[in-house]
């Protein structure tokens, strides 16, 4: 290993915002000739790495070398020069301007792209129509088509395939080999592990912020990927709720009957009942934001209808779902919380919004004062919530409705990026909820919450509800199968 | 991801439209203005002339707003400018005026490079910047010139705006300097930086546009063509003006003008044509009242009406096209 | 876990008391230059000035907090103080209140286009300046043709004197100012000013009607403007059209310099005061120095985009960011 000069290595490359660990430590290796899957579950650090790789941000600790020199970048054009250059996962094209003046302002020839587009066997747009005009698949195909008119020693791909159809993909992973012919490298993050199976020599595995297995892809297979994703971190703290709560038996709380959006979402139904966690599983993308936007009075229902207690909900406004005791924590902590404000006042905003006039400071000291001591914020920082630890501002954003009160909760992929230690407590406060005979929707990205948390789970897929099933016969590795589209999604059905 | 691109779509397309129906709507005016008081080269050379240091402004507005920006302090640097030449110009041979107004341009683009520099360095937000910057270029300009006076040469005058009912000169003296920066926007990576620094900051970066680089040039040519104001101005008047408050209300026009040229304030959308054809509409809304027996001092009701209107009118498409 | 109570009070923020150092060395130089600076008279004359400021600046604060701004404060000001003056043949009380009904109107329109309609609050305000304009210098020949002579009262109030240092139109202020305190801090409607210029879409989330709060914030701040108007034509007994011109800027000013961010979500009165005390402070050492009108324009520029950069400096230093 050490006589081969790597086309890229890392060691032991560390990045925190805040108080918000986001890498620990990465080692990575990507050799030349060689494409590497980049893997792990949301909040790894994936796409934290992916920045420093490529210039967008600057580490706090570790070293950098490309081609066996070391590189401390300072943008992602400095990135370029030095021969690593990304596809990012949002179209990079500026959709102002036309594709030939977003070419001109990388300085990339125009004519070597259009070569590459013939090389990948697409006809190519007219070059002055304005990039925002082009449809999405294809923009994608010429943010690669200019990163390798630039010739690159390493080419990162940031979850090109995940907006792509299937044909365009094929055209991708042929790029890929070429480029590995040519004796170039490739950086592929994905979360399709099928895709890694077809095209990529080696894999290396996020977990929070550490690399925690790099192996030869033809070795491994399917199996080793998912448990290094997975871990073997005891499941402690929270017995598994689901296996023991009986089918639901309290009232229909929430019940959703053919709700569409009018575009991803179609004809959903269900219903959640008082006393109940019912978990959403599905892929990214598969009509669970426009769900809970609906159930949230984000937006309006194009058919269908919400009715909550059996009062219909028009949604015209949050505040129409919140008044009939509907709430939701969103999975962006930047949409729930206000950041300058301390946490008194982000924990009292649902009372400052009912109430216009003089605050009741007394209620309030109570109210929030019980809030922080059931859910242990830690009020040091208290003076302005966004220098709170991740943990300790999602319980700010959940604390927020227990000051407020509500009957149903929607959670939207909750524990996404926050230590274990919170998560336990917030599987735990969910529980509770329900023992109280309130509701809890929850979406979740991290599939072994849905055994640990959920009595129920609903399948979406396609904008529908494709399948239910009682969580505690929710295997975690089928759904996380499921999750990935490998196989299997219509058994779970 | 889809639908942003989509937006993105649509509102390149009504960004024509935008200056199409800018046109239109300066045709009308013409039009209506040819009816009730007539239209001839006479009117013409008036219109040009009378806003032609507007105009300068306006585009100087345009290249900033158009990075992402906003200058408050337009006005004032015209102001200055129009001082410190009449000071400079007075009872000097066409030559050295000539010298001058070339030294005042160079000036007027390194003040505004100051200006881009400093709001990209302190984090003070532009629009506090600008406005700070507005009162120290008045206050120069009052210590330049404390009274209104000055003066410049008879041919600069002519040079600037033309003799007789002539319209050309000023209509050159406007346009070459908008086609070179127009040239300059769409062609270089320079000036396609600035498109980029406003149109999605974060892109920008990604693609590698220097950022205080973009910011500094698109301020810079700010400052030149405000200078060019000012000289526009002493030609206009043939001398100098000290006094802030037309600062601060061709400052308030040059934004107005911007908007209903069809630039987006968010930054990155727009082209320098139509704010130039707003200028001149926003001119001959007062002429035509006058000519058809209003009181003109309507007009300043009506233009606010007209900006507030268009704007209001502007966003309910935008957020009909979003829904459709 | 130690102490889980969440304090009533934020902590006092350094930046303001850098504010409180900059004020008393203000007021100390000037005290030096000018023995007289100190005397009743003097001090009488500078809180004089100040309230107007004071009053419209804190309506530029409420609109600032929440990510707007508005530019026709000057001319609200102005028309208000121009109907009250016309309008003293109807009896003082009927004519201040036809003056503050002009600032409810004002303001209800700028607060519905830019909260309903969504119109860009700096153009909105841009162009309702100029409306006014229009209106007024049309009006001044028609129909608010006549003398415009302040009712008795209303110029005891604008111009003058309790007892000693004290002018009548500090009790005004006083009334107002804590008023304005109290409802950012206390009230519901306070927090959820902060609310949605911090976080417009966590508002909404949480169910606030983001539209209301920014109306009656416009509407707010319309009202502080005709109430200083009236205050301002006051003391100078009649009203010409440019009367408020010249408080826009620092109206803005005033509330940057005292920490209020123009994008929203963070400052507050208090440090507008300082601010607003601190630019009059300044405008009467630069009067009484005798300096020239364009060296004071200069120095007072260069002062705001100082103070301005170094509460940037500060308060960044504070959260740690770069």
């Amino acid at each position: 290993m050490g006589e081969t000069r790597e086309a890229l290595r890392t060691r032991a490359v560390a990045k925190r915002y805040g108080p918000v660990v986001a890498l620990r430590s990465v080692d990575l290796s990507v050799r030349p000739g060689e494409i590497h899957a980049l893997l792990g579950a949301n909040g790894a650090g994936k796409s934290t790495l992916v920045k420093i790789l490529t210039g967008v941000l600057a580490p706090d600790s570790g070293e950098i070398e490309v081609g066996g020199r070391p590189v401390a970048f300072r943008s992602p054009a400095d990135a370029r020069r030095h021969g690593v250059t990304p596809v990012f996962q949002d179209p990079a094209l500026l959709p102002d301007l036309t594709v030939a003046e977003n070419l001109r302002l990388t300085g990339t020839g125009a004519a070597d792209v259009l070569e590459r587009l013939r090389e990948m066997d697409l006809t190519p747009p007219d070059f002055r129509t304005p990039a925002g005009e082009l449809p999405l698949p294809l923009l994608r195909m010429l943010d690669l088509a200019r990163a390798l008119a630039h010739r690159p020693a390493l080419l990162v791909l940031d979850e090109i395939t995940a907006a792509l159809p299937s044909d365009y993909a094929e055209r991708v992973f042929a790029v890929m080999r070429r480029t590995r012919e040519a004796g170039g490298s490739v950086l592929f993050i994905t979360h399709r592990l099928l895709e890694v199976q077809e095209v990529c020599d080696r894999a290396t595995v996020l977990r929070d912020g550490r690399d925690v297995d790099t192996h030869v892809v033809a070795e491994g297979g399917e199996d080793r990927i998912v448990a290094a994703m997975l871990g073997d971190k005891a499941v402690g703290a929270v017995p598994a709720a689901g296996s023991t709560a009986a089918r639901p038996t309290g009232e229909k709380l929430l019940e959703v009957t053919d709700l569409g959006d009018g575009g991803r979402l179609k004809d959903v139904s269900f219903a959640l009942h008082a006393g109940e966690v019912l978990g959403v599983v599905a892929l990214e993308g598969q009509g669970q934001d426009e769900l809970f936007e609906l159930l949230a009075g984000d937006r309006r229902a194009a058919s269908g209808e919400v009715a909550v207690r059996g009062r219909r909900l028009a949604g015209r406004h949050p505040r129409e779902a919140v008044r009939h005791g509907v709430a939701l924590v969103p999975s962006d902590r930047q949409e729930a919380l206000l950041p300058m404000r301390s946490v008194r006042e982000n924990l009292a905003l649902p009372l400052s919004g009912r109430r216009w006039g003089p605050i009741r400071l007394n209620e309030e000291r109570r109210k929030v004062g019980a809030v922080i001591e059931r859910l242990e914020i830690d009020t040091r920082a208290q003076d302005e919530v966004r220098r709170l630890s991740g943990g300790n501002q999602q319980k700010v954003a959940i604390g927020r409705w227990l000051v407020g009160g509500f009957d149903v909760l929607l959670c939207f992929d909750l524990t996404r990026g926050i230590d274990v230690g919170t998560k336990h407590q917030i599987y735990a406060l969910l529980r509770s909820i329900a023992e109280d005979g309130r509701g809890v929707l929850m979406f979740t990205s991290e599939l072994r919450e849905v055994p640990m948390v959920c009595d129920r789970a609903l399948v979406m897929y396609g904008g529908r509800v494709a399948g239910e099933l009682p969580a505690a016969e929710a295997d975690e590795g089928m759904l996380l199968n499921a999750a990935h589209g490998l196989t299997r999604a219509e058994e779970v059905g | 991801m889809q639908a942003t691109t989509m937006a993105a779509t649509g509102s390149m397309a009504r960004r024509q439209a935008w200056t199409g129906a800018t046109l239109l709507a300066f045709l009308l005016l013409v039009a209506v203005k040819a009816q009730s008081g007539g239209f001839d080269s006479f009117e013409i050379q008036t219109m040009v002339t009378s806003t032609l240091a507007l105009g300068y402004l306006t585009l100087a507005q345009g290249v900033i707003v158009i990075g992402g920006g906003i200058d408050l302090s337009v006005g004032a640097q015209m102001v200055l400018f129009n001082c410190l030449s009449a000071r400079l110009m007075e009872g000097r041979s066409f030559g050295t005026c000539l010298l001058i107004a070339a030294g005042a341009t160079l000036a007027g683009a390194l003040l505004g490079a100051l200006t881009g520099l400093v709001i990209a360095r302190s984090g003070v937000p532009d629009i506090i910047v600008t406005l700070a910057t507005g009162f120290v270029w008045s206050g120069l300009a009052l210590f330049v010139l404390p009274t209104p006076g000055g003066g410049t040469a008879l041919e600069f005058q002519t040079l600037v705006l033309g003799s007789g009912t002539e319209f050309w000169p000023p209509l050159v003296g406007l346009a070459v300097p908008g086609l070179i920066i127009w040239y300059v926007l769409r062609r270089t990576s320079a000036g396609l930086g600035i498109y980029a620094l406003g149109s999605d900051r974060q892109a920008a970066f990604l693609a590698g546009v220097p950022a205080l680089r973009a910011q500094v040039t698109a301020y810079a040519i700010g400052g030149l063509l405000c200078a060019l104001g000012g000289l526009a101005a002493t030609a206009f008047t043939g001398g100098g003006d000290p006094r802030a408050t037309a600062g601060m209300t061709a400052t308030l026009t040059s934004v107005a003008a911007v908007v209903l040229g069809g630039i987006a304030l968010t930054g990155g959308v727009g082209g320098l044509l139509g704010p130039v054809v707003a200028v001149w509409s926003l001119y001959l809304i007062p002429a035509i009242m006058l000519a058809r027996g209003v009181d003109p001092a309507y007009g300043e009701a009506v233009k606010g009406v007209v900006i507030v209107l268009v704007v209001l009118i502007g966003g309910l498409l935008r957020r009909n096209g979003r829904k459709t | 876990m130690t102490a889980v109570r969440a304090r009533d009070w934020p902590k006092v923020d350094r930046s303001l008391l850098v504010l409180v150092g900059v004020l008393a060395a203000l007021v100390l130089a000037n005290g030096v230059i000018d023995q007289g600076f100190l005397s009743a008279a003097q001090l009488r004359n500078t809180l004089l000035v100040t309230v107007p400021l004071a009053l419209i600046a804190g309506g530029q604060t409420l609109c600032m907090l929440t990510g707007g701004i508005d530019l026709s404060v000057a001319m609200t000001a102005t028309a208000a103080a121009y109907v009250t003056g016309v309008r003293a043949a109807d009896g003082t009380a009927l004519a201040i209140l036809e003056g503050l009904a002009v600032g409810l109107v004002i303001g209800l329109v700028n607060g519905v286009a830019i909260a309903v309609f969504r119109v860009n609050a700096l153009i909105m305000t841009l162009g309702m300046s100029a409306i006014l304009t229009g209106l007024l210098t049309v009006g001044s020949q028609t129909f608010l043709k006549g003398a415009t002579r302040m009712p008795e009262f209303v110029r005891e109030l604008g111009g003058g004197t309790i007892v000693g240092p004290i002018p009548w139109n500090l009790l005004v202020w006083l009334l107002l100012g804590g008023l304005l305190i109290f409802g950012l801090r206390r009230t519901g409607l306070g927090r959820l000013i902060y609310a949605i210029g911090g976080n417009r879409r966590a508002a909404r989330l949480a169910g606030v009607r983001v539209a209301s709060v920014e109306v009656a914030v416009y509407v707010a701040c319309a009202l502080l403007a005709a109430v200083a108007g009236i205050l301002i034509g006051g003391r100078g007994g009649s009203v010409d059209l440019q009367l408020a011109g010249s408080y826009l800027l620092p109206s803005v000013a005033a509330a940057v310099i005292g920490g209020t961010s123009i994008l929203g979500g963070s400052g507050g009165y208090t440090g507008t005061i300082l601010g607003a005390l601190i630019l009059s402070v300044l405008d009467t050492m630069l009067n009484v120095l005798n300096v020239d009108e364009a060296v004071k324009q200069v120095l007072y520029g260069t002062i705001v985009l100082v103070l301005a950069w170094v509460y940037i400096r500060t308060s960044r230093a504070r959260t740690g960011d770069r």
